[in-house]
């Protein structure tokens, strides 16, 4: 699709990519134009990150060409590609927090730069283009995510880029930062820098992206202006099949209170108190930093707390660290599955049993034989895709391993589920399954707390939403009757 | 006022524990001093110049080793590199290799070690705690076999020159140890501030992909830190015979294991992309005055071997106290 | 059996192959190596040094480090010593084996409440410690070497550990067995040995599903403190004396014979099981240089040459797995 006076910056033309047993790239082609803003979504394993770390050096293409800014690009290095004028923003940050701003904006050209001195006086001047107040000397790790991001984008300025490849920016910023990475997006495009912009959040490619490429099992499905497609057919173009739901029927819930929060108190929460009801769904809503994982990682005792009281069954409850909370009946899914869910060198059977491994063990021996029950049992009811029980977890997809963790979870029957973003990263057709299952606990009795950044998600699933804001829940609300914009108002609002 | 004040202590809190460590010595000792009955020559400047130069050996390796560890690598094998090093020095010079000649081949050797570690560790992805502790223990029993496991020494006709490389009085007063210590001391902080290769060294022990993808040469400037090492641990090895008019295979892996350890506790991390060259030389400077403390206070004599216990427990109340620091830091429970 | 199964064979089972490659060169060029008298002097071998590696294997599997166990061989050496005169041989034992228990307990405490996570940081915490033990020794003796006298009457223990034999099987060798047997069933079977090597996998997700860490952590020190204390009685019997110095050497021994068994030092992977072949394999070298007449310094050379050559075709192996 051509836009009138504009020309193709980047122009991909059958482009292939295999590695051992898997076709990630099949004779893609797409075309960039500069000065517009071009969201590409797809999948997990659509193929979406292996076309841009092609982009950007990291790979090497089996077959086809790559033409940027009118010049074939072959066996590129990342530090060729940028000098090209194409920088990639990974969803991680490519930032060495022990260093400090300038440093890092200007990694690896510390002479060219004129040393200590020509490195931050030239960083000011890049982050201020920006509007970005951020102290150069400053050291990385003490900023927050949205900062971070300030300075990728000043760090491909500092390169003259003329294409600009965001990989999921907005998976970890408040309403606000995100306000605010859209004016700064804004500017880029009137500078006449083409964006890439890769996002699970069909919302945000509507709201400001001109066109969109959607991709699906390594293959460019289509690439259209963004006002000539539909949602329901961006889903079906990514799934390939049409969903008719995205979510299956909201549960009914029992009015019985299982759990109440009479006060919790940390550095960030500030006398939180909530109920939670047998069979209920919960949804907490909040932008990230709110407090949301803080609250729920409280209540399981992951995290030290000022004061917190706590009723299961009306009957106060010490927990003071995961193993209380798991005696208690609570399970929590935690946010980041590879750093703080899975052991991925070990095999998917020990993965699922981590959990119950306290149940199987009489006079101090385990019961092997149990443990691969609960394994086998597992793999089967969730549908778990895995060559074998006993293959290393690592090599399973994304939304198997998340599976593998409900599993864990599972298995101990909690009576109450915390869920923090437990479908992160995942595909549609997973992320489907996921609702099904939570669908289900609830059904048998169990309670679940759900902590989503999708907030259709979060409104589509729960019984029940809570906002909170400032570590201060401030608002509770009946997704049946409220309105997204309702509910988002009251999560930005400051106390 | 009382926010002023818990400010302050903050912040002073928050200055380098080793040098508060180091100020903490200074102040008991002073207090000791106006007791007659215990009163020492600490604050004499003669005794300042025998505390660097007791510690400017250590002080040299641990200066090789801190740009080894600000890179996220770590070189166990400086012991044996150091031993080796003095022994051939003297077996050369024994031979007749005059003595310049004598020190440029055993930096080369020590470069020569440093480039095996730098190998196998950096371009084959090895990890460099155990193959240097691997290449110590080889070296040592290298050490073993040059000597017999007998110290030697210099013989008559060189060793008075020999001698005076380290001991040799500059202005009367200050030896020459201590001056090429200082030396030592300006090139590695110069090096690590200032130039590319030593930000180079911050960016990959603070993130290794993240520099790789940079554009910085990864295994290059990963490597280049061994080697460095290994010639300091070599010019160590050499200015510690000279010193002592002996070489002897002794010092092995526990040397190595102190040095790291002095300069963690200076506040250069083992984890790497923190730390610099001032940082690691207060790390050792406080263990070595409180080892002079120790002798001037004449602990030895009240309770013999108390000193090396109290050093102990100082290195693990300071690794503890920064442990800790990071857990109060930490959300976790 | 293609040569291509054969090759993979030999490659999941480095240490085993090299043992048996020692083995069979060895014989061929050293006919005494096969002999009796030589198999009893190996198995003889297998003295302090196995028990303060395999009570190492633990620590390692967790992630962690005990860089004490030098200080704690000298001190449990001269306590024990010490203390024969006045209680006796058994009780002394006794004692010193507690004393080597506390060591590992303090360490742990020490650990915990600093709260560190990482080997470094317990590398130097024991580090640190070691230097107290060994002081300790130092003070508690003045440091004076002690030597174990008994009366011509009495039954000595220490004789009897250190000379005494069941056939050619040395009463050593069976107190490692039985060690070996306990501990090795502790790793497979046990809750408290699954937590060792799940917490050495990832700390972060371990605790967050509920596995116990500090009691873990409290358990590899224990473990290494008693295995390490049973070595170090077992180096009295053998040379007869405590010295307030004698643990040193042993520290790095045992982690060199821990890692080149195959188990990764950063934790999650590894058994005591390999950790004594590891040791097999040093000792089997150790004695076929020996018979080979080449001398002790050069034998360390080549020791500190064997570790790296180990952990490199380790790590090559690794690799080639497609990490």
């Amino acid at each position: 699709m051509k836009k009138d006076n504009s020309d193709a910056i980047l122009k991909i033309k059958n482009v292939s990519k295999a590695f051992p047993g898997v076709k990630a790239l099949d004779r893609v082609s797409l075309e960039v134009f500069t000065g517009t803003i071009h969201g590409v979504v797809g999948e997990n394993g659509a193929g979406k990150s292996t076309l841009m770390k092609i982009l950007s050096g990291v790979y090497e293409k089996d077959e086809g060409e790559v033409v940027f800014d009118g010049n074939k690009v072959e066996n590129i290095t990342p530090i060729q590609s940028m000098n090209m004028g194409l920088s990639i923003i990974y969803q991680e940050l490519n930032l060495i927090n022990t260093m400090s701003v300038g440093e890092n904006i200007f990694l690896g050209r510390f002479s060219e730069m004129g040393g200590r001195t020509g490195v931050h006086s030239k960083a000011r001047i890049l982050l201020d283009s920006i509007a970005c107040k951020i102290d150069t000397q400053k050291q990385v790790s003490e900023l927050s995510v949205s900062d971070k991001q300030m300075i990728e984008i000043a760090k491909a300025l500092s390169f003259d880029s003329k294409l600009i490849i965001m990989d999921e920016p907005s998976s970890s910023l408040t309403a606000e930062e995100m306000h605010q990475l859209i004016k700064i997006i804004h500017e880029l495009k009137n500078k006449g820098i083409a964006i890439i912009y890769i996002s699970h959040k069909l919302d945000e490619i509507f709201n400001f992206c001109d066109v969109v490429t959607v991709m699906r099992d390594g293959h460019v499905i289509d690439t259209r202006n963004v006002n000539a497609i539909s949602r329901n057919e961006m889903i079906s173009m990514m799934v390939g099949r049409t969903i008719e739901n995205e979510y299956p029927p909201r549960p009914n819930c029992v009015a019985e209170t299982i759990l109440e929060i009479k006060n919790i108190n940390t550095k960030k929460l500030k006398n939180i108190q909530l109920t939670l009801k047998k069979g209920e769904i919960l949804g907490l809503v909040g932008l990230v930093g709110s407090g949301r994982t803080e609250l729920v990682r409280a209540l399981f005792g992951a995290d030290k707390v000022n004061k917190k009281s706590v009723y299961i069954d009306g009957k106060l409850v010490e927990i003071n660290n995961p193993i209380d909370a798991i005696n208690q009946g609570l399970a929590m899914v935690p946010e980041d599955r590879k750093l703080q869910g899975l052991l991925l060198q070990f095999a998917v059977e020990k993965n699922i049993s981590l959990s119950s491994l306290a149940n199987l063990t009489s006079y101090g021996f385990i019961n092997e034989k149990e443990e691969g029950a609960i394994s086998e049992r597992q793999i089967k009811s969730l549908n778990i895709k895995t060559p074998s029980a006993k293959t290393r977890i690592q090599m399973l997809s994304g939304g198997n391993q998340q599976k593998a963790v409900l599993g864990r979870w599972l298995e101990m029957k909690p009576r109450i589920l915390i869920l923090d973003e437990p479908t992160k990263g995942i595909d549609v057709g997973a992320k489907y399954e996921i609702y099904l299952l939570m669908k289900k606990i609830v059904e048998d009795g169990g309670s679940i707390i759900l902590i989503s950044s999708e907030l259709s998600e979060v409104l589509h699933m729960s019984n029940r939403v809570l906002t909170i804001c400032d570590g201060r829940i401030n608002g509770e609300f009946d997704p049946s009757q409220a309105s997204a914009d309702e509910i988002m108002a009251k999560a930005f609002e400051f106390a | 006022m009382i926010t002023n004040i818990k400010e302050y202590i903050t912040k002073i809190l928050s200055l380098q524990k080793a040098f508060l460590a180091i100020l903490l010595v200074v102040f008991i000792m002073a207090l000791f001093n106006l007791n007659p009955k215990t009163h020492s020559e600490f604050f004499s400047s003669y005794n300042f110049i025998d505390l660097l130069k007791s510690n400017s050996i250590y002080l040299i390796l641990g200066l090789g080793q801190t740009i080894v560890l600000v890179a996220g690598g770590v070189d166990l094998s400086i012991g044996g590199v150091m031993t080796v090093s003095g022994i051939v020095a003297i077996q050369l010079i024994n031979s007749g290799v005059p003595i310049p000649i004598a020190i440029i081949i055993c930096i080369v050797l020590g470069m020569a070690v440093g480039a095996i570690n730098a190998y196998i560790s950096v371009y084959q992805k090895t990890e460099p705690f155990i193959i240097t502790l691997g290449m110590g223990v080889l070296l040592t029993g290298v050490a073993q076999q040059l000597t017999d496991a007998h110290p030697v020494s210099v013989d008559f006709s060189y060793s008075e020159d020999f001698l005076n490389l380290s001991n040799y009085k500059l202005f009367g007063q200050i030896p020459v140890l201590i001056i090429v210590m200082l030396v030592v001391l300006a090139v590695i902080y110069w090096v690590l501030r200032s130039t590319s290769f030593g930000r180079n060294c911050y960016a990959i022990g603070g993130d290794y992909e993240v520099a790789k993808y940079s554009g910085i040469n990864v295994l290059r400037n990963k490597s280049l830190p061994y080697l460095i090492s290994g010639m300091t641990a070599a010019l160590s090895g050499v200015m510690l015979s000279s010193q002592l008019n002996a070489g002897n295979s002794i010092f092995g892996d526990v040397t190595a294991l102190y040095v790291v350890c002095a300069v963690v506790v200076g506040g250069t991390s083992v984890a790497g992309g923190i730390g610099g060259a001032f940082k690691s030389a207060i790390g050792l400077v406080l263990l070595g005055l409180l080892s002079n403390a120790f002798n001037m206070l004449r602990i030895d004599t009240y309770v013999p071997y108390l000193p090396t216990a109290l050093q102990g427990l100082i290195i693990v109340a300071i690794i503890w106290a920064d442990c800790y620091g990071r857990k109060r830091k930490r959300e976790e429970v | 059996m293609t040569i291509q199964s054969i090759i993979k064979l030999i490659r999941n089972n480095l240490i085993l192959a090299g043992i048996v490659v020692l083995v069979i060169v060895t014989s061929l060029i050293e006919p005494k190596f096969l002999t009796g008298a030589n198999i009893e002097n190996i198995i003889r071998q297998f003295g302090t040094l196995i028990f303060v590696a395999l009570g190492m294997t633990f620590v390692i599997m967790a992630g962690f480090i005990d860089l004490s166990v030098g200080g704690i061989i000298s001190l449990v050496a001269v306590v024990t010593v010490t203390l024969i005169d006045k209680i006796g041989q058994g009780p002394a034992i006794m004692i010193g084996i507690s004393i080597g228990l506390i060591c590992g307990l303090l360490n742990s405490f020490l650990i915990i409440t600093s709260g560190a996570l990482t080997q470094a940081e317990a590398l130097f915490l024991t580090y640190g410690m070691s230097l107290v033990y060994g002081a300790v020794a130092q003070i508690y003796v003045q440091g004076v070497t002690q030597f174990l006298t008994y009366s011509k009457t009495s039954i000595s223990l220490f004789d009897a550990i250190n000379s005494g034999s069941i056939g050619i099987v040395s009463i050593s060798f069976i107190i490692f067995l039985v060690c070996l047997l306990i501990l090795y069933i502790v790793e497979k079977r046990t809750y408290i040995g699954r937590s060792v090597v799940l917490v050495g996998g990832n700390k972060v997700a371990a605790r967050l599903a509920g596995v116990p860490i500090s009691k873990s952590i409290v358990f590899i020190y224990a473990v290494s403190g008693v295995m390490t204390a049973i070595g170090s009685v077992i180096l009295v019997a053998r040379v007869t004396l405590a010295s307030p110095v004698m643990g040193t050497p042993y520290m790095t021994q045992a982690i060199l014979a821990v890692v080149v068994g195959g188990t990764a030092l950063m934790g999650g992977k590894g058994s005591v099981l390999w950790t004594v072949m590891g040791t097999l394999l040093l000792i089997l070298m150790g004695n076929c240089l020996n018979l080979m007449g080449v001398t002790t310094y050069i034998q360390y050379m080549l020791r500190g040459a064997i570790l790296i050559l180990a952990i490199w075709l380790d790590n090559r192996k690794q690799f080639s797995e497609g990490n």
